[in-house]
């Protein structure tokens, strides 16, 4: 055991001798932790979003004022421009001094430059049209997705709806009143008036959502998932779990150079047994491993990432996956045969794990088979683990499954790598 | 009968190309170095001599047959073995971003040194290799000779009983290489240390050896003290004529052969420069003769009848080269 932690410490010795390490080791996975934190919205302000919603109001009716005011009220995210744009120009319709007035070429325009997210347009004859029973549209124009209907949307189809379901019930409330002989209206302003109460109260009830779904989130998401949470949380695992690779993989050039060099075979000619060098290389990759992480997780917890409530199961992730890639490297350096050989290979492998397993963005927003596709990536597995403990305030027992399979590939590829290990 | 420090029996290694078919890189060698001797392995490049040493020192599992050092086998006792071997590479086998005391340190303690022990003798081999000033320099700051000193001196530091040197004086001055050379006899004169050197310099296995093995396609063709190895080849002088780039037709080799006390004779013709090589070789006939200085004049009569235009002439006593010469029918050097 002596001469393998000799060899480990040598072999570190040897990797600090480069002051060129604190690049790699250091510097560029903090600045990519901090980028890709960023990318993935880590320093978005937590305050409530605003969306911008432009109204063109051909009828200026009370219903069509009526409407607007319930889209308000229906989702208070939403500013409709111009009536509701503020002093600090929150609609983006000054043009110097002057205001400018929201036609429909303008707003299509507003559209393309994302200025606003969807265009409203309440057309000439709007109320008329519906209290005499004939059809009335509203023009709903945004270029999302008709599969995946925005929070706008949602909101002005719940109004439609509402509001259309309000006249129906007023309709047949005065249908009724003008059948029954006993209920005679005194002058037609009599009658409206009673259609009014009805339309009214029709509203009111709709208003009080009789049945509902009460979307809420999940507790832990609730108290933990914040954007910076969310997008540091992601670059610190999956930039660390990929700088893990990284720095582990140096490994396949190491031993290369170990040959030219003829340190290996030297070694080889020493009473040193093959499982003192090969563990004494693998463990020193192994620290080097731990070391990144701990950086990668140093420069999160700067950041203000919190590393939910079981730090031992965080251990257990980072030890377990790199142990894995280490082995997957010793396995790997029994095919290389020159430097360049190692270093393509490296970088091939790297760049496909990584972003296919998650490092780079959260599988979430993938593919279901791309999700399946990525998990032969170990940063997938660990990934997995990571999201459990960071964003679902997991403990050791809700990553049981991504540690058995680290564990389990890291002992199959160490088999292979010792059995094909060869020092010539 | 002296006491043996390495038996090699049976040697083979063979290896598989890539079209599949098979190469014998060494071809069943014997070999017996006996204590406390210097015995160099003396072959062209190619021969087999690095991959015989490498199978006796354990790099590389033989494909059949067994070597032992102090009787332990290579293959079945390898810790027991490799402990009494001290490894000299050809290659400069250190860590250039370390100093000479910290790799000293390292390998010391792969032999199983430590404490007070590995410091005292990581003092001795400093001075023993003549680099205490330097032991804290960078490696990568070093000569070539001073980085075969430290070479050398990481394969002592354990005082083993045999020390293997593959090809120790490659690449540098002559003021080193005499340095190195000087070094092996105190190895053996001092240390008592059993050395085998492996060279394809005639001069040097010449100078050194209390016995050599020539090997050549994988075999030991040859095997003795040098002056039985030149016995062998009938004690003959060699007469070297270099005749440019002219052709020698085969009648002037037969009327060479009939010149009084002549053997025989052999023309090595000239090559062409390869691309890249520095410029084309002369064509040489060698001459063997019991008495070269008195066979001279006949021989050079010869060639001037022959309208050969000899650019010089040299007489060799016997030598290993000339061994080598009679054994495979071509110069050391090709």
């Amino acid at each position: 055991m002596q001469k393998l932690l000799n060899i480990t410490l040598n072999d570190l010795r040897v990797i600090f001798r480069d002051r060129g390490i604190w690049i790699n080791l250091v510097l560029v996975p903090a600045a990519l932790v901090f980028i890709i934190g960023l990318a993935n919205g880590g320093f978005v302000t937590e305050t409530t979003p605003r969306l911008r919603v432009d109204v063109i109001d051909y009828d200026g009716s009370a219903l069509a004022t009526q409407f607007l005011a319930d889209l308000r009220a229906a989702n208070d995210t939403l500013v409709l421009c111009p009536l509701d744009n503020d002093a600090e120009d929150f609609c983006r319709l000054r043009a110097g001094a002057s205001e400018r007035t929201l036609d429909e070429d303008l707003a299509r325009q507003r559209l393309i430059n994302r200025d606003a997210l969807a265009l409203l347009i309440i057309p000439q004859g709007f109320e008329a049209n519906m209290q005499a029973g004939t059809p009335a549209s509203i023009i709903y124009r945004s270029d999302e997705e008709a599969n995946a209907p925005s929070l706008i949307q949602q909101a002005v189809q719940a109004v439609v709806q509402r509001t259309g379901g309000a006249l129906v019930a007023e309709r047949v409330g005065l249908d009724v009143a003008d059948s029954l002989e006993i209920l005679q209206f005194s002058d037609t302003a009599d009658r409206d008036d009673f259609g009014q109460q009805i339309f009214t109260r029709a509203q009111a009830l709709w208003a009080e959502n009789l049945v509902t779904v009460n979307f809420t989130l999940n507790d832990a998401i609730e108290r933990q998932l914040s954007p910076r949470q969310q997008g540091f949380g992601q670059s610190t695992a999956g930039m660390g779990s990929m700088y893990v690779m990284f720095t582990v993989f140096g490994a396949l050039v190491v031993l290369i150079d170990e040959r030219k060099q003829w340190t290996l075979q030297r070694l080889v000619m020493m009473p040193v047994a093959r499982w003192q060098l090969l563990g004494g290389k693998m463990l020193s990759r192994f620290i080097m491993g731990m070391i990144q992480y701990a950086v990668a997780f140093a420069v999160g917890a700067f950041m203000g990432v919190n590393f939910g409530r079981d730090p031992l199961a965080i251990v257990a992730l980072m030890v377990s996956f790199t142990l894995c890639i280490t082995a997957l490297a010793f396995l790997l350096a029994t095919f290389m045969r020159s430097s360049e050989q190692a270093s393509s290979v490296s970088l091939l492998f790297i760049l496909t794990l990584a972003p296919l397993g998650g490092a780079w963005w959260p599988l979430d927003i993938v593919p279901e088979w791309m999700r399946t596709l990525g998990h032969i990536s170990p940063i997938a597995w660990v990934m997995d683990g990571f999201r459990a403990l960071l964003y679902f305030n997991g403990d050791l027992s809700t990553v049981v499954t991504p540690l058995l399979v680290l564990l389990g590939a890291g002992a199959v590829f160490f088999a292979l790598a010792v059995r094909r290990f060869r020092y010539e | 009968m002296p006491e043996t420090m390495v038996q090699a029996r049976g040697l083979v290694k063979t290896y598989r190309r890539k079209d599949g078919s098979t190469v014998e890189a060494v071809r069943n060698i014997d070999l017996d170095i006996y204590k406390g001797e210097i015995f160099s392995l003396l072959g062209p490049n190619g021969a087999g001599k690095s991959t015989t040493i490498s199978m006796i020192s354990g790099l590389i599992e033989p494909t059949a047959g067994d070597a032992q050092i102090a009787r332990y086998s290579i293959t079945k006792q390898p810790m027991e073995a490799k402990k009494l071997l001290g490894i000299v590479p050809q290659d400069i086998a250190l860590y250039p971003t370390l100093s000479a005391r910290q790799n000293l340190d390292f390998f010391g303690r792969m032999y199983g040194l430590g404490g007070a022990e590995l410091h005292k003798r990581i003092d001795e081999v400093l001075d023993f290799i003549d680099l205490k000033e330097r032991q804290k320099d960078r490696i990568d700051t070093f000569s070539g000779g001073m980085k075969r000193r430290v070479n050398i001196g990481v394969g002592l530091l354990h005082r083993p009983q045999l020390v293997y040197m593959d090809e120790p004086t490659v690449g540098i001055d002559p003021q080193n290489r005499r340095r190195i050379l000087d070094t092996v006899f105190r190895l053996r004169d001092e240390q008592k240390m059993t050395v085998l050197y492996t060279t394809h310099l005639m001069e040097e296995s010449q100078e050194l050896s209390d016995r050599v093995g020539i090997i050549d396609h994988g075999k030991i063709i040859a095997l003795g003290t040098v002056g039985e190895l030149v016995q062998k080849v009938g004690e003959e002088d060699r007469l070297i004529l270099k005749v440019g780039q002219q052709k020698i037709a085969a009648e002037v080799l037969e009327r060479l052969k009939q010149v009084e006390q002549v053997t025989s004779a052999l023309y090595d013709p000239p090559q062409q420069a390869a691309e890249g090589a520095d410029e084309a070789t002369d064509g040489v006939i060698t001459v063997f003769a019991k008495r070269g200085r008195r066979a001279l004049p006949d021989v050079i009569q010869i060639a001037n009848d022959a309208s050969i235009d000899v650019l010089s002439v040299e007489v060799r006593e016997p030598d290993l080269e000339a061994v080598f010469l009679h054994l495979t029918g071509r110069a050391l050097r090709d």
